[in-house]
């Protein structure tokens, strides 16, 4: 069926005369390579994931059973996934505020177009370009406490006292890692921000200072405002890269998470429960578990993103 | 003043990453910032053989050339198929296409990494071109099918008067129109396909088919000390894409930023 519309499509095509199979479906000859290539290795995939786990298959062997949801009620009911996901929230949060306010106040710095704006601003989205495993590299080495950049440069300043084992105080482990992807991710709130505020026309600005609202007030009760589309963008983008984290993690701090799991997070737990940490026993990897968990992971960001895109949406029609 | 506070933190970093790759061991300890003692360049060597860039360097151009040239083709073909909202599917298939965006990688890498195996591509580079090609489409036919719809189609019909078929109105008139997207998609892929980290780390761990960053971090176990190769290897992997990025920082940071808000 699908050889013979070809051979339609080319001689109608020539003699401009199709026949109406080829009108009708003809188009769908283009779509056809990347259907398959979508089916084999996205469709089915996801849909072997899925059946994977409803069994007890480890990821190696034959031997396994179908279990129903049992993997869905063990993970729910498990401890490690609600940190996991709380050290996601916190992360997505302090990165959230992070460029939101940071990244808006450079954005506006750079709107005024001062000398040099367009190197600043290729320099400033430079991190973004850079790979989330290089730029772990560079800060475990910049925060090493015996060979690092930070401590030592502290110590020089006199403020020694300052120095810490930034990656492996369980205290400050979770904010390093914050602070290391504000490094990465301010590009996005800057060139968002820029875009959004260079979309403002020129004459809504007159308009609010001849009636008198200049600096704050015009900023706070107009420019803001106007600046919704560039605010539900960033924290939808925010939103998803910090509930997926995993590269920057399992580098700075390893696929366990350390200190005693302080950054542990959900991509690395999935990750370690499908194919091990160093200092998990091997009967501990389960593979169909690890896919409930991503399963599970994949439900909450499909329903939390699509309602935070109707809130933040709602919000932009109102202001 | 804030402009160039916030450019001087970012690069001191990156100039930091660059002074770190021509140092020694007895510098990283005796002397942690300032310019290496002894600048030791045969650190590049040292990391072209013994962390086996010369095999993972080509790996990653291979593998983010082909899926870039791939997804980047296939999704301009399906955003001219799609194009049209009266076609038959058309909705469907594009929906369906656009929601693989939502579609987790850690909930396919199994079955694929089986699949792979079963096809008998394990450890080959296809292993990772064809999962990528498909894993590209979801962006890139999001970004192109509304560009393609906006093409009049007079233009096409026009094109159709003079004979041309289906293949040729697709080649001589739909996709120069659709370039600047082409461009978009195609730095959006190629960016993600270059650093693309998780994905190499589980279907490329043999030698010889590791890409860039799988293979940096493989070799941080075996020499964990030796901070210079390392450094030597970040910054290989680095600097194409910026390159890139300095030649064309308009396109990649319109291209990404495109990307980013639709996503």
């Amino acid at each position: 069926m699908l050889a013979q519309s070809r051979q339609w499509d080319g001689r109608g095509g020539r003699r401009r005369r199709q026949s109406a199979l080829a009108r009708r479906y003809g188009h769908l000859l283009f779509v056809a390579p990347g259907f398959v290539f979508f089916i084999a290795f996205m469709v089915l995939p996801s849909l072997a994931g899925f059946a994977v786990s409803l069994t007890n298959w480890t990821g190696v062997g034959t031997d396994f059973s179908f279990v129903g949801l049992d993997n869905f009620v063990e993970a729910l009911g498990s401890w490690p996934l609600y940190r996991a996901a709380w050290h996601n929230l916190i992360m997505f949060l302090a990165i959230l505020v992070f460029q939101h306010t940071v990244g808006l106040f450079v954005a506006v710095q750079l709107h005024a177009k001062p000398r040099f704006m367009e190197v600043y601003r290729t320099i400033l989205f430079l991190p973004v370009i850079i790979s989330l495993v290089s730029t772990g590299f560079i800060w475990t080495l910049m925060l090493s406490p015996n060979i690092g950049v930070i401590n030592a440069l502290l110590k020089d300043l006199g403020l020694g006292f300052l120095a810490r084992a930034w990656l492996s105080d369980p205290d400050l482990a979770l904010a390093t890692v914050i602070g290391v992807q504000c490094w990465n991710v301010l590009g996005w709130a800057i060139i968002i921000y820029l875009a959004g505020l260079q979309a403002i026309p020129e004459e809504l600005l007159q308009a609010a200072e001849i009636d008198g609202a200049t600096g704050w007030v015009r900023f706070r009760r107009v420019v803001f405002p106007l600046l919704s589309p560039s605010f539900t963008a960033l924290t939808v983008l925010t939103f998803i890269g910090q509930f997926r984290v995993f590269d920057i993690v399992y580098v700075l701090t390893g696929p366990l998470g350390s200190p005693n799991f302080e950054t542990d997070v959900l991509a690395t737990l999935i990750y370690r429960s499908a194919f091990g940490g160093s200092s998990i026993a091997s009967n501990d990897v389960r593979m169909s578990y690890a896919v409930a968990l991503a399963v599970i992971v994949f439900v909450i960001m499909a329903i939390a993103s699509t309602f935070l895109i109707r809130v933040l949406r709602r919000r932009e029609i109102s202001a | 003043m804030i402009l160039i506070a916030a450019s001087v933190l970012v690069l001191i970093p990156v100039a930091y990453m660059v002074l770190a790759s021509f140092k020694t061991i007895p510098d990283f300890f005796g002397n942690p910032y300032g310019l290496p003692a002894h600048w030791a360049f045969d650190n590049y060597t040292r990391a072209w053989t013994e962390a086996h860039v010369s095999i993972t360097l080509p790996n990653t151009i291979i593998v983010t050339f082909c899926s870039v040239a791939g997804s980047t083709l296939l999704a301009a073909l399906i955003a001219f198929g799609l194009c049209r909202k009266e076609r038959a599917f058309a909705l469907t298939l594009y929906t369906f296409f656009v929601s693989g965006l939502l579609v987790p990688v850690q909930m396919i890498i199994l079955p694929l990494f089986i699949l792979l195996k079963w096809f008998g591509l394990f450890g080959t580079l296809a292993a990772l071109i064809l999962p990528y090609i498909a894993l590209g489409l979801p962006l890139g036919v999001l970004v192109l099918t509304p560009i393609a719809s906006s093409i009049p189609r007079d233009l096409f019909s026009a094109a159709q008067v003079d004979g041309a078929s289906e293949l040729q109105i697709f080649r001589r008139v739909a996709l120069p129109l659709l370039k600047p997207g082409l461009v978009s998609v195609a730095i959006l892929n190629g960016v993600w396909m270059w650093n693309e980290f998780f994905i190499p780390l589980i279907i490329a761990f043999t030698p010889s088919s590791q890409t860039l960053p799988v293979g940096i971090i493989s070799f941080i176990g075996v020499y964990s000390t030796e901070w210079g190769l390392v450094f030597a290897s970040v910054v290989i992997s680095t600097v194409p894409i910026v390159v890139a990025y300095l030649f064309m920082t308009r396109q990649f940071q319109s291209g990404l930023t495109a990307g980013a808000i639709k996503g």
